[in-house]
């Protein structure tokens, strides 16, 4: 672990904040790089898009 | 309703319901039976789901019970891959140079609520399902469609809980690439 979060460290906070709950330490290590990234920011809002996607999958009749 | 009607509605949700328990079990006859099981409860009891939002709701809520029951006892008898093979690592991996940066920055995929609107949204997510290696699916349709918690996923499937971080993580890079080249990119 560097001093810098890199945006491979990020990834992968990005994607366990979904599934566990960070360390503080992770959780600053996180914000901190989010101020600087928009490559992090793009990632983190469409792991957001595909949690909200697979909570309200439609599924009916309409479909093929 | 009547009887008659609930069982013709049934019927035309089947092929569709039929389609999610397969994308989940991985399996034919598994899904056909979770299905079918499903089905049944709610002919059983045709008065259960008077008060409930919509039909389609209730179903769904039991066609995941069932499907869960299915993971339940199909888990003790099909042993789940925990060890990642050399092509999952590069999943990862091949996003990054060597100092940690991205390869090709995630761009920005605009509006979300106007993606989760299209109906069309959903059918690339279901192909890029389809498409996901059938363990990473599994794990990733627990967690996500059937909304199981993390501690549930690894006792079910004996993982460790870094193990299915991992999995996950894998899953959603797979599925982001996926919508990004069929959906994205396609607008």
């Amino acid at each position: 672990m560097g001093i810098k979060p890199t945006c491979k460290e990020v990834h992968r906070l990005v994607s366990e904040q979904l599934d566990r709950d960070l360390s503080l330490v992770e959780k600053s290590r996180l914000r901190l790089h989010m101020l600087v990234c928009d490559a992090c920011n793009n990632f983190s809002a469409q792991m957001t898009l595909i949690r909200r996607a697979m909570r309200q999958f439609p599924i009916d009749k309409d479909q093929p | 309703m009547t009887t008659p009607d609930l069982h013709r509605q049934l019927e035309a949700m089947r092929p569709a319901l039929l389609r999610f328990a397969l994308l989940q079990l991985r399996n034919p006859e598994l899904a056909e039976d979770a299905v079918q099981e499903a089905l049944l409860a709610i002919l059983e009891k045709p008065d259960q789901f008077a008060g409930a939002s919509s039909l389609r709701t209730y179903v769904i809520g039991i066609l995941k019970f069932k499907i869960i029951d299915c993971l339940r006892v199909a888990g003790r008898t099909v042993q789940i891959q925990t060890e990642p093979d050399q092509s999952e690592d590069d999943v990862i991996d091949h996003l990054f140079t060597t100092n940690g940066h991205t390869v090709e920055a995630p761009r920005n995929w605009g509006n979300p609520d106007a993606a989760l609107e299209q109906r069309d949204f959903f059918r690339v997510l279901e192909v890029c399902l389809e498409k996901l290696p059938a363990q990473n699916a599994r794990v990733f349709m627990m967690r996500e469609w059937l909304d199981l918690d993390t501690e549930e996923i690894c006792k079910e499937l004996q993982l460790s809980s870094s193990n299915l971080w991992v999995i996950l993580y894998r899953a959603r890079l797979r599925l982001r690439e996926c919508l990004d080249l069929n959906w994205f990119v396609a607008r």
